[in-house]
């Protein structure tokens, strides 16, 4: 290793290990103290450089960190308590935007004959008295009722029109049973006086309280079954 | 029962998920708030910005600390994110380098005694090398880095890191010999 190289190296790396480098210093007495005045000034340099680091310096770290941990936990927790609230806010929403949609009673009457097929086979020999307590119980029903027994009554239930509380009754017409469903007023009610599927008639009117509602297979038996409440519900 | 079960079991995984990252931070923090903390002082002359960067330097390395996956490798890391955040600070406020460099170095020795005074001509002197200087020299002084390490971290050649290297001790040695210098360097 020639001079230059030796010195370049002292210089820019005093304490390196490398064999090569060690067994040049060792080349001369000259190389050696010149080397050893190199690691002197590391020394010094290294002194120098060890400056007072703040003593609460790594408490003041850890602090820091825990608090952005807290922080960004509290954030998450926020985040996820707002998540909720909005979508319980949508729920609501879209809730209270569908009861306030405008119901069309007769598709809704037809649906729920086929739906609650039960209904149809049901004997259950309901006494008006019976009716008259479940009418009451409606909102906006308190002044509804059957003076008498309407003819016979196989079942009787609540039932819900798209939010609306009803009565569901099933009744003898003149041949064929009757379906019947009693509906509170309510203004996003739509009323069709008659209608029809291919299985079934229907036909609607409104008394002083509800919408009637009547469902069967004979236009006579609908016809039959108006008359009859016509004579006794007020 | 058996969802609670795993819940319960997720729950304690994730927290002490969180009891391993915090000690690996808060042993980091121990082994190397004095060498970070006294590079960004070198790097930037001042106690209080010295310890902003500290503190920014550890809280990003807090976020990131699943990026690590070597601990040997931490104190480089560190200091990629150190001189990162340094050079961010130039960013945001460029009017400030001059101001740091001119009244680079406080007087924190007395200099009372002839060593202090010595050490205290040094501390001048080392704040006065250029950068280019001065960053190779802290990392391997503070950082024990070796030539190849530096050379990574400033993303440099080896041979140029060795060249500054040795221009920096050159010029700090030049400096104490030269005693009648003195006065003119320090002013």
């Amino acid at each position: 290793m020639d001079e230059l190289k030796f010195r370049r190296q002292a210089y820019s790396e005093p304490n390196n290990q490398d064999p090569d480098f060690l067994n040049a210093t060792m080349e001369s007495a000259e190389r050696e103290a010149f080397l050893n005045d190199l690691k002197g000034l590391d020394n010094k340099i290294e002194r120098a450089l060890k400056v007072d680091v703040p003593d609460d310096l790594a408490a003041k770290l850890l602090l820091r960190q825990q608090l952005q941990q807290h922080h960004s936990q509290r954030r998450k927790t926020g985040f996820a308590f707002a998540l909720v609230a909005s979508v319980a806010f949508l729920a609501g929403m879209t809730f209270t935007l569908l009861r306030m949609a405008p119901v069309d009673l007769s598709q809704h009457a037809l649906a729920h004959v086929y739906h609650e097929d039960k209904a149809l086979h049901a004997d259950q020999n309901v006494q008006y008295q019976d009716v008259n307590f479940q009418l009451a119980s409606l909102t906006g029903g308190q002044n509804m009722k059957f003076t008498q027994q309407p003819g016979k009554v196989f079942y009787s239930t609540y039932c819900d029109f798209q939010g609306v509380q009803s009565l569901h009754l099933v009744m003898q017409g003149e041949q064929g049973k009757v379906t019947l469903f009693i509906v509170p007023l309510e203004d996003r009610l739509v009323l069709e006086e008659a209608f029809a599927d291919s299985k079934y008639k229907g036909m609607g009117f409104e008394t002083d309280n509800a919408y009637m509602l009547l469902v069967g297979e004979q236009s006579q038996d609908l016809n039959f079954v108006k008359n009859e409440i016509k004579q006794t519900f007020i | 029962m058996f969802d609670s079960w795993r819940n319960k079991k997720s729950k304690s995984t994730v927290s002490s998920d969180m009891v391993s990252k915090q000690r690996r931070y808060d042993s980091l923090v121990r082994a190397l708030h004095a060498d970070i903390y006294r590079f960004a002082y070198w790097l930037c002359g001042d106690k209080h910005i010295a310890e902003d960067i500290t503190q920014e330097t550890f809280l990003r390395a807090w976020r990131s600390l699943d990026s690590l996956k070597d601990e040997k490798a931490a104190k480089s890391w560190l200091i990629t994110i150190l001189r990162r955040e340094n050079a961010r600070r130039f960013e945001r406020k460029q009017l400030n380098y001059s101001d740091v460099e001119q009244e680079f170095i406080e007087d924190t020795f007395s200099g009372s005694t002839e060593e202090h005074a010595e050490q205290h001509l040094l501390q001048r002197q080392i704040s006065k090398l250029e950068l280019e200087y001065r960053e190779p020299l802290l990392l391997q002084v503070i950082g024990g880095f070796s030539g190849d390490e530096i050379a990574k971290i400033l993303d440099l050649n080896r041979n140029t890191v060795m060249t500054r290297l040795f221009r920096a001790r050159n010029q700090l040695k030049d400096v104490l010999e030269q005693p009648t210098h003195r006065g003119q360097s320090n002013g």
